[in-house]
Protein backbone atom coordinates (compact mmCIF):
# COMPACT_ATOMS: atom_id res chain seq x y z
CA UNK A 1 0.00 0.00 0.00
CA UNK A 2 2.81 2.36 0.97
CA UNK A 3 4.54 1.83 -2.35
CA UNK A 4 1.36 2.54 -4.23
CA UNK A 5 0.70 5.71 -2.29
CA UNK A 6 4.23 6.95 -2.71
CA UNK A 7 3.96 6.14 -6.37
CA UNK A 8 0.95 8.40 -6.60
CA UNK A 9 2.93 11.07 -4.76
CA UNK A 10 5.85 11.01 -7.13
CA UNK A 11 3.69 10.95 -10.20
CA UNK A 12 1.97 14.01 -8.88
CA UNK A 13 5.25 15.77 -8.23
CA UNK A 14 6.15 15.29 -11.85
CA UNK A 15 2.86 16.82 -12.83
CA UNK A 16 3.16 19.76 -10.46
CA UNK A 17 4.14 23.24 -11.61
CA UNK A 18 7.89 23.62 -11.72
CA UNK A 19 9.99 26.70 -11.48
CA UNK A 20 12.09 26.44 -14.60
CA UNK A 21 15.85 26.33 -14.18
CA UNK A 22 17.41 26.62 -17.59
CA UNK A 23 20.16 24.16 -18.40
CA UNK A 24 23.38 25.50 -19.85
CA UNK A 25 24.63 24.53 -23.30
CA UNK A 26 26.20 21.33 -22.01
CA UNK A 27 22.95 20.29 -20.32
CA UNK A 28 23.96 21.25 -16.82
CA UNK A 29 21.27 22.73 -14.60
CA UNK A 30 22.37 24.71 -11.57
CA UNK A 31 19.52 25.45 -9.21
CA UNK A 32 19.50 28.98 -7.89
CA UNK A 33 17.50 30.20 -4.92
CA UNK A 34 18.10 33.85 -5.81
CA UNK A 35 14.50 34.48 -6.81
CA UNK A 36 13.04 32.53 -3.89
CA UNK A 37 11.56 34.07 -0.76
CA UNK A 38 13.55 33.86 2.46
CA UNK A 39 11.67 31.98 5.16
CA UNK A 40 9.48 30.13 2.68
CA UNK A 41 9.68 26.64 1.28
CA UNK A 42 11.58 26.49 -2.02
CA UNK A 43 9.65 26.42 -5.26
CA UNK A 44 12.26 24.32 -6.98
CA UNK A 45 12.09 21.45 -4.48
CA UNK A 46 9.17 19.66 -2.92
CA UNK A 47 9.88 19.17 0.79
CA UNK A 48 8.31 15.89 1.87
CA UNK A 49 9.78 15.46 5.32
CA UNK A 50 11.39 18.10 7.50
CA UNK A 51 11.38 21.88 7.54
CA UNK A 52 13.09 23.00 4.34
CA UNK A 53 13.17 26.75 3.90
CA UNK A 54 15.06 29.31 1.89
CA UNK A 55 17.38 31.25 4.15
CA UNK A 56 20.01 33.90 3.79
CA UNK A 57 23.68 33.20 4.40
CA UNK A 58 25.64 36.38 3.96
CA UNK A 59 24.27 37.95 0.82
CA UNK A 60 23.24 34.66 -0.74
CA UNK A 61 20.00 32.70 -0.59
CA UNK A 62 20.39 29.04 0.20
CA UNK A 63 18.24 26.05 1.07
CA UNK A 64 18.19 25.30 4.80
CA UNK A 65 17.01 22.14 6.52
CA UNK A 66 16.06 23.38 9.94
CA UNK A 67 16.51 20.54 12.42
CA UNK A 68 15.44 22.74 15.30
CA UNK A 69 11.87 21.93 14.50
CA UNK A 70 12.37 18.31 13.52
CA UNK A 71 10.15 15.76 15.17
CA UNK A 72 10.00 12.06 14.52
CA UNK A 73 7.08 11.16 12.30
CA UNK A 74 6.35 14.76 11.40
CA UNK A 75 6.22 15.41 7.66
CA UNK A 76 6.93 18.75 6.04
CA UNK A 77 4.68 21.64 6.94
CA UNK A 78 1.51 22.08 4.94
CA UNK A 79 1.50 18.45 3.93
CA UNK A 80 -2.27 18.28 3.77
CA UNK A 81 -2.45 21.16 1.29
CA UNK A 82 0.40 19.79 -0.75
CA UNK A 83 -1.13 16.34 -0.80
CA UNK A 84 -4.49 17.74 -1.82
CA UNK A 85 -2.87 19.73 -4.59
CA UNK A 86 -0.80 16.81 -5.74
CA UNK A 87 -3.01 13.81 -5.17
CA UNK A 88 -6.54 15.04 -5.17
CA UNK A 89 -8.87 12.54 -3.56
CA UNK A 90 -6.01 10.28 -2.55
CA UNK A 91 -4.36 12.87 -0.31
CA UNK A 92 -5.44 11.23 2.94
CA UNK A 93 -3.72 8.01 2.00
CA UNK A 94 -0.61 9.95 1.16
CA UNK A 95 -0.61 11.81 4.44
CA UNK A 96 -0.96 8.58 6.38
CA UNK A 97 1.84 7.01 4.40
CA UNK A 98 4.26 9.88 4.92
CA UNK A 99 3.45 10.11 8.59
CA UNK A 100 4.11 6.42 9.00
CA UNK A 101 7.80 6.72 8.22
CA UNK A 102 8.66 10.41 8.27
CA UNK A 103 12.12 10.31 9.78
CA UNK A 104 14.68 11.48 7.24
CA UNK A 105 14.11 14.96 5.84
CA UNK A 106 13.96 14.87 2.05
CA UNK A 107 13.19 17.43 -0.61
CA UNK A 108 12.60 16.25 -4.17
CA UNK A 109 13.87 18.40 -7.05
CA UNK A 110 10.97 19.35 -9.28
CA UNK A 111 12.94 20.15 -12.39
CA UNK A 112 13.86 16.69 -13.60
CA UNK A 113 11.46 13.81 -14.12
CA UNK A 114 13.94 11.03 -14.43
CA UNK A 115 17.66 10.83 -13.78
CA UNK A 116 19.47 7.76 -15.09
CA UNK A 117 23.02 8.77 -15.98
CA UNK A 118 25.18 11.76 -15.32
CA UNK A 119 26.36 13.86 -12.41
CA UNK A 120 24.69 15.49 -9.45
CA UNK A 121 26.45 17.75 -6.99
CA UNK A 122 25.52 20.05 -4.16
CA UNK A 123 27.37 22.44 -1.90
CA UNK A 124 26.58 22.20 1.77
CA UNK A 125 27.47 23.81 5.03
CA UNK A 126 26.73 22.08 8.31
CA UNK A 127 25.55 24.44 11.00
CA UNK A 128 24.56 22.05 13.74
CA UNK A 129 22.42 19.26 15.09
CA UNK A 130 22.71 17.55 18.45
CA UNK A 131 22.08 14.08 17.05
CA UNK A 132 22.94 14.34 13.39
CA UNK A 133 24.63 16.63 10.93
CA UNK A 134 23.90 15.08 7.57
CA UNK A 135 23.91 16.34 4.02
CA UNK A 136 23.03 13.99 1.19
CA UNK A 137 22.19 13.67 -2.47
CA UNK A 138 18.90 11.89 -3.03
CA UNK A 139 18.57 9.86 -6.22
CA UNK A 140 16.88 6.85 -7.77
CA UNK A 141 13.65 7.97 -6.13
CA UNK A 142 11.15 5.40 -7.32
CA UNK A 143 7.43 5.74 -7.72
CA UNK A 144 7.00 3.36 -4.79
CA UNK A 145 9.04 5.66 -2.54
CA UNK A 146 12.27 3.66 -2.52
CA UNK A 147 15.42 5.67 -3.00
CA UNK A 148 19.19 5.83 -2.68
CA UNK A 149 21.27 8.50 -0.99
CA UNK A 150 24.94 9.28 -0.78
CA UNK A 151 25.42 11.39 2.27
CA UNK A 152 28.08 12.97 4.43
CA UNK A 153 27.57 12.60 8.17
CA UNK A 154 29.35 15.16 10.31
CA UNK A 155 28.92 13.08 13.45
CA UNK A 156 30.72 10.15 11.83
CA UNK A 157 32.97 12.04 9.42
CA UNK A 158 32.14 9.63 6.62
CA UNK A 159 30.39 9.33 3.28
CA UNK A 160 27.97 6.43 3.03
CA UNK A 161 25.61 5.04 0.42
CA UNK A 162 22.26 4.04 1.89
CA UNK A 163 19.23 2.45 0.35
CA UNK A 164 15.67 2.94 1.53
CA UNK A 165 13.04 0.34 0.77
CA UNK A 166 9.53 0.65 2.14
CA UNK A 167 10.79 3.24 4.58
CA UNK A 168 13.51 0.94 5.93
CA UNK A 169 17.07 2.16 5.69
CA UNK A 170 19.85 -0.25 4.82
CA UNK A 171 23.57 0.33 4.71
CA UNK A 172 25.11 -0.33 1.31
CA UNK A 173 28.66 0.96 1.22
CA UNK A 174 30.91 3.22 3.26
CA UNK A 175 33.70 5.20 1.67
CA UNK A 176 36.95 4.13 3.34
CA UNK A 177 38.19 7.64 4.03
CA UNK A 178 37.17 9.53 7.17
CA UNK A 179 36.98 13.26 6.51
CA UNK A 180 36.27 15.53 9.47
CA UNK A 181 34.71 18.80 8.33
CA UNK A 182 34.33 21.91 10.43
CA UNK A 183 30.93 23.40 10.97
CA UNK A 184 30.30 26.68 9.22
CA UNK A 185 32.42 25.79 6.21
CA UNK A 186 31.23 25.01 2.68
CA UNK A 187 31.92 21.71 0.97
CA UNK A 188 30.84 19.90 -2.17
CA UNK A 189 29.34 16.43 -2.43
CA UNK A 190 29.18 14.97 -5.92
CA UNK A 191 28.08 11.72 -7.47
CA UNK A 192 28.31 10.30 -10.96
CA UNK A 193 26.10 7.50 -12.23
CA UNK A 194 26.67 5.50 -15.38
CA UNK A 195 24.57 2.38 -15.58
CA UNK A 196 25.32 0.52 -12.37
CA UNK A 197 28.54 2.43 -11.76
CA UNK A 198 28.35 4.88 -8.89
CA UNK A 199 31.17 7.19 -7.93
CA UNK A 200 31.20 9.89 -5.30
CA UNK A 201 33.49 12.71 -4.25
CA UNK A 202 33.73 14.98 -1.27
CA UNK A 203 35.45 18.23 -2.19
CA UNK A 204 36.82 16.46 -5.28
CA UNK A 205 38.34 13.74 -3.11
CA UNK A 206 37.22 10.29 -4.36
CA UNK A 207 34.93 8.51 -1.92
CA UNK A 208 32.98 5.75 -3.67
CA UNK A 209 33.63 3.58 -6.67
CA UNK A 210 30.82 1.14 -6.35
CA UNK A 211 28.72 -1.11 -8.51
CA UNK A 212 25.00 -0.88 -7.83
CA UNK A 213 22.77 -3.92 -8.04
CA UNK A 214 20.64 -2.25 -10.72
CA UNK A 215 20.80 0.83 -12.95
CA UNK A 216 19.48 4.09 -11.57
CA UNK A 217 16.20 5.54 -12.74
CA UNK A 218 14.15 8.03 -10.78
CA UNK A 219 13.83 11.49 -9.33
CA UNK A 220 16.53 13.31 -7.40
CA UNK A 221 16.86 15.78 -4.56
CA UNK A 222 18.50 16.48 -1.24
CA UNK A 223 18.50 14.42 1.92
CA UNK A 224 19.21 14.95 5.58
CA UNK A 225 18.68 13.27 8.92
CA UNK A 226 16.73 14.03 12.08
CA UNK A 227 17.80 17.29 13.74
CA UNK A 228 20.52 18.24 11.24
CA UNK A 229 20.87 21.93 10.47
CA UNK A 230 22.48 22.18 7.07
CA UNK A 231 22.50 24.74 4.30
CA UNK A 232 22.50 23.58 0.68
CA UNK A 233 23.45 25.57 -2.36
CA UNK A 234 24.32 25.13 -6.02
CA UNK A 235 22.40 21.92 -6.51
CA UNK A 236 23.67 20.93 -9.93
CA UNK A 237 22.60 18.15 -12.24
CA UNK A 238 24.02 17.14 -15.56
CA UNK A 239 22.04 14.29 -17.08
CA UNK A 240 23.72 12.26 -19.78
CA UNK A 241 22.30 9.92 -22.37
CA UNK A 242 22.56 6.22 -21.69
CA UNK B 1 13.58 27.62 45.84
CA UNK B 2 13.84 25.16 43.05
CA UNK B 3 12.70 21.73 43.96
CA UNK B 4 15.29 19.35 42.70
CA UNK B 5 16.65 20.25 39.33
CA UNK B 6 19.71 18.34 38.25
CA UNK B 7 21.75 21.45 38.71
CA UNK B 8 19.57 22.87 41.39
CA UNK B 9 19.34 22.61 45.12
CA UNK B 10 17.20 19.51 45.38
CA UNK B 11 19.73 17.15 43.91
CA UNK B 12 22.62 18.82 45.64
CA UNK B 13 25.34 16.46 44.57
CA UNK B 14 24.60 16.82 40.90
CA UNK B 15 25.01 20.55 40.99
CA UNK B 16 28.52 20.23 39.67
CA UNK B 17 29.16 23.91 39.27
CA UNK B 18 27.82 24.80 42.65
CA UNK B 19 25.03 26.75 41.09
CA UNK B 20 22.24 27.40 43.45
CA UNK B 21 19.24 28.44 41.46
CA UNK B 22 16.64 30.46 43.25
CA UNK B 23 13.22 31.24 42.01
CA UNK B 24 12.78 34.95 42.13
CA UNK B 25 9.62 36.84 41.47
CA UNK B 26 7.68 33.81 40.56
CA UNK B 27 8.86 32.80 37.13
CA UNK B 28 12.43 33.93 37.17
CA UNK B 29 15.38 31.96 38.40
CA UNK B 30 18.66 33.70 39.16
CA UNK B 31 22.07 32.20 39.35
CA UNK B 32 23.49 32.39 42.82
CA UNK B 33 26.83 31.47 44.20
CA UNK B 34 28.64 34.10 42.25
CA UNK B 35 32.26 34.83 42.87
CA UNK B 36 33.04 37.26 45.63
CA UNK B 37 32.88 40.73 44.24
CA UNK B 38 30.48 39.89 41.45
CA UNK B 39 28.03 42.69 41.13
CA UNK B 40 24.31 42.31 41.54
CA UNK B 41 23.85 43.42 37.97
CA UNK B 42 26.19 40.68 36.80
CA UNK B 43 24.14 38.11 38.65
CA UNK B 44 20.92 39.59 37.27
CA UNK B 45 22.31 39.27 33.77
CA UNK B 46 22.43 35.55 34.34
CA UNK B 47 18.73 35.32 35.09
CA UNK B 48 16.98 32.25 33.78
CA UNK B 49 13.38 32.78 32.85
CA UNK B 50 11.12 29.79 33.21
CA UNK B 51 9.14 30.98 30.21
CA UNK B 52 12.14 30.87 27.89
CA UNK B 53 11.77 28.37 25.06
CA UNK B 54 14.84 26.37 26.02
CA UNK B 55 13.64 25.96 29.61
CA UNK B 56 10.17 24.97 28.46
CA UNK B 57 11.64 22.48 26.04
CA UNK B 58 13.63 20.82 28.80
CA UNK B 59 10.57 20.91 31.07
CA UNK B 60 8.48 19.22 28.41
CA UNK B 61 11.05 16.50 27.95
CA UNK B 62 11.45 16.02 31.71
CA UNK B 63 7.72 15.67 32.35
CA UNK B 64 7.27 12.29 33.98
CA UNK B 65 3.74 12.75 35.16
CA UNK B 66 2.61 9.67 33.25
CA UNK B 67 5.10 7.43 35.03
CA UNK B 68 5.42 5.45 31.85
CA UNK B 69 8.98 4.17 32.13
CA UNK B 70 9.32 0.41 32.02
CA UNK B 71 12.22 -0.52 34.29
CA UNK B 72 11.76 1.02 37.70
CA UNK B 73 14.53 -1.05 39.25
CA UNK B 74 17.16 0.15 36.80
CA UNK B 75 15.87 3.71 37.02
CA UNK B 76 16.14 3.70 40.80
CA UNK B 77 19.67 2.33 40.60
CA UNK B 78 20.66 4.96 38.03
CA UNK B 79 19.27 7.80 40.11
CA UNK B 80 21.09 6.55 43.20
CA UNK B 81 24.33 6.22 41.26
CA UNK B 82 24.05 9.75 39.91
CA UNK B 83 22.92 11.23 43.19
CA UNK B 84 19.63 12.41 41.75
CA UNK B 85 16.21 12.65 43.27
CA UNK B 86 13.24 12.55 40.93
CA UNK B 87 11.27 14.30 39.67
CA UNK B 88 13.71 16.70 38.08
CA UNK B 89 12.73 20.26 37.43
CA UNK B 90 13.84 22.18 34.36
CA UNK B 91 16.36 23.35 33.55
CA UNK B 92 18.59 20.40 34.39
CA UNK B 93 21.12 21.14 31.68
CA UNK B 94 22.57 24.64 31.49
CA UNK B 95 25.37 23.61 29.17
CA UNK B 96 28.09 24.87 31.48
CA UNK B 97 30.76 22.39 32.45
CA UNK B 98 34.06 23.49 33.92
CA UNK B 99 36.91 21.02 33.64
CA UNK B 100 37.84 19.75 37.06
CA UNK B 101 34.53 20.71 38.62
CA UNK B 102 32.89 17.35 38.27
CA UNK B 103 29.51 16.55 39.73
CA UNK B 104 29.39 14.72 43.02
CA UNK B 105 27.75 11.42 42.29
CA UNK B 106 26.25 8.69 44.46
CA UNK B 107 28.23 5.93 46.21
CA UNK B 108 27.23 3.37 43.58
CA UNK B 109 28.40 5.49 40.65
CA UNK B 110 31.45 3.34 39.89
CA UNK B 111 29.48 0.11 39.96
CA UNK B 112 26.75 1.51 37.72
CA UNK B 113 29.31 2.94 35.31
CA UNK B 114 30.93 -0.48 35.03
CA UNK B 115 27.54 -2.10 34.53
CA UNK B 116 26.61 0.27 31.72
CA UNK B 117 29.96 -0.18 30.02
CA UNK B 118 29.70 -3.96 30.23
CA UNK B 119 26.23 -3.82 28.76
CA UNK B 120 27.32 -1.56 25.94
CA UNK B 121 30.21 -3.87 25.10
CA UNK B 122 27.74 -6.54 24.01
CA UNK B 123 26.82 -5.84 20.41
CA UNK B 124 23.10 -5.30 19.97
CA UNK B 125 22.46 -5.19 23.69
CA UNK B 126 19.71 -3.09 25.17
CA UNK B 127 20.62 0.40 26.24
CA UNK B 128 18.64 2.62 28.60
CA UNK B 129 16.39 5.17 27.00
CA UNK B 130 13.66 7.43 28.23
CA UNK B 131 11.07 4.78 27.50
CA UNK B 132 12.93 2.35 29.76
CA UNK B 133 14.17 4.47 32.66
CA UNK B 134 12.37 7.78 32.25
CA UNK B 135 13.76 11.26 31.77
CA UNK B 136 15.45 11.37 35.16
CA UNK B 137 17.05 7.99 34.51
CA UNK B 138 18.49 9.26 31.25
CA UNK B 139 19.86 12.40 32.87
CA UNK B 140 21.51 10.09 35.38
CA UNK B 141 23.16 8.22 32.50
CA UNK B 142 24.47 11.55 31.22
CA UNK B 143 25.93 12.50 34.60
CA UNK B 144 27.69 9.15 34.87
CA UNK B 145 28.98 9.33 31.31
CA UNK B 146 30.28 12.83 31.82
CA UNK B 147 32.90 11.68 34.27
CA UNK B 148 34.01 8.46 32.56
CA UNK B 149 35.59 8.66 29.13
CA UNK B 150 34.86 5.02 28.28
CA UNK B 151 31.22 5.34 29.15
CA UNK B 152 31.00 8.72 27.45
CA UNK B 153 32.07 7.18 24.16
CA UNK B 154 29.44 4.44 24.15
CA UNK B 155 26.74 6.54 25.76
CA UNK B 156 27.12 9.29 23.18
CA UNK B 157 26.94 6.79 20.35
CA UNK B 158 23.88 5.09 21.80
CA UNK B 159 22.14 8.35 22.61
CA UNK B 160 22.63 9.67 19.09
CA UNK B 161 21.51 6.40 17.61
CA UNK B 162 18.35 6.27 19.72
CA UNK B 163 17.25 9.77 18.71
CA UNK B 164 15.76 12.76 20.48
CA UNK B 165 12.83 10.91 22.00
CA UNK B 166 15.13 8.87 24.18
CA UNK B 167 17.73 11.38 25.39
CA UNK B 168 17.69 15.05 26.28
CA UNK B 169 19.25 16.87 23.34
CA UNK B 170 20.95 19.34 25.70
CA UNK B 171 22.65 16.41 27.48
CA UNK B 172 23.76 14.89 24.19
CA UNK B 173 25.19 18.19 22.95
CA UNK B 174 27.04 18.77 26.21
CA UNK B 175 28.45 15.26 26.20
CA UNK B 176 29.57 15.57 22.59
CA UNK B 177 31.39 18.82 23.31
CA UNK B 178 33.23 17.14 26.16
CA UNK B 179 33.95 14.05 24.08
CA UNK B 180 35.44 16.08 21.23
CA UNK B 181 37.69 18.07 23.52
CA UNK B 182 38.83 15.25 25.77
CA UNK B 183 39.01 12.27 23.46
CA UNK B 184 39.27 13.55 19.93
CA UNK B 185 41.39 16.63 20.39
CA UNK B 186 38.83 18.59 18.39
CA UNK B 187 37.06 21.84 19.12
CA UNK B 188 33.68 21.84 20.83
CA UNK B 189 30.58 22.69 18.83
CA UNK B 190 28.01 24.12 21.19
CA UNK B 191 30.11 25.97 23.76
CA UNK B 192 29.38 24.01 26.92
CA UNK B 193 32.91 23.29 28.05
CA UNK B 194 35.05 25.66 30.07
CA UNK B 195 38.32 25.47 31.91
CA UNK B 196 40.18 27.52 34.46
CA UNK B 197 43.17 29.62 33.44
CA UNK B 198 46.24 30.14 35.60
CA UNK B 199 44.49 32.93 37.47
CA UNK B 200 41.48 30.79 38.19
CA UNK B 201 39.25 32.52 35.69
CA UNK B 202 36.67 30.48 33.82
CA UNK B 203 37.44 30.53 30.10
CA UNK B 204 35.70 28.94 27.15
CA UNK B 205 37.46 25.89 25.72
CA UNK B 206 38.27 26.00 21.99
CA UNK B 207 35.16 26.16 19.86
CA UNK B 208 34.24 25.65 16.22
CA UNK B 209 32.09 28.05 14.19
CA UNK B 210 31.00 30.32 17.02
CA UNK B 211 29.08 32.39 14.46
CA UNK B 212 26.25 29.84 14.41
CA UNK B 213 26.54 28.87 18.08
CA UNK B 214 23.11 30.11 19.06
CA UNK B 215 21.47 28.20 16.25
CA UNK B 216 23.01 25.00 17.55
CA UNK B 217 22.22 25.84 21.14
CA UNK B 218 18.61 26.52 20.30
CA UNK B 219 18.47 23.24 18.43
CA UNK B 220 19.80 21.45 21.49
CA UNK B 221 17.54 23.19 23.97
CA UNK B 222 20.38 25.10 25.63
CA UNK B 223 20.38 28.73 26.74
CA UNK B 224 21.70 31.37 24.35
CA UNK B 225 25.47 31.60 24.20
CA UNK B 226 25.55 34.92 25.98
CA UNK B 227 23.63 33.51 28.94
CA UNK B 228 25.81 30.41 28.99
CA UNK B 229 28.96 32.53 29.18
CA UNK B 230 27.39 34.63 31.89
CA UNK B 231 26.46 31.55 33.91
CA UNK B 232 29.93 30.12 33.49
CA UNK B 233 31.46 33.22 35.00
CA UNK B 234 29.32 32.76 38.08
CA UNK B 235 30.92 29.44 38.89
CA UNK B 236 32.59 29.35 42.27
Amino acid sequence: MRSFITSVLLTAIVASPVVAQKPSADGTTRVSFASETVGREPKTFAPMVGSWVVSKEGDKKVLFIDGRVWKRGQPAGGLADKARELYGARNEEFIESVKAFAYYPIAVYKGLDNFENGEISVRFQMLGGALDRCAGILFNVKPNGDYLTVRYNGTEDNVVLWTFNNGVRKFVNRAPTLTPLELGTWHTLRISVHGTSLKSWLDDKPMHDYTLSAPVSGKIGVWSKTDSMVEFDEFTVKPEAK
Amino acid sequence: MMGNGGWGLGTGRSACLAFALLVATGATVSAQGAKKGASKSAVAACAINQSDAWVKRQAEWLDESKHDWKDDTLRTALLAAAGLTAPLKAPVQLGVHVEGREPQLGPTADAMTARLKASAAVRGSAWPGKALVGAAGMHAVFLLAQRDTGLARVALHRMMEAGPDESLAADVATLEDQFRLRQQGRKQLVGTQFNLDASGNVVLSPMEDSAHADLRREGSGLPPFRLGLCLAKQVK
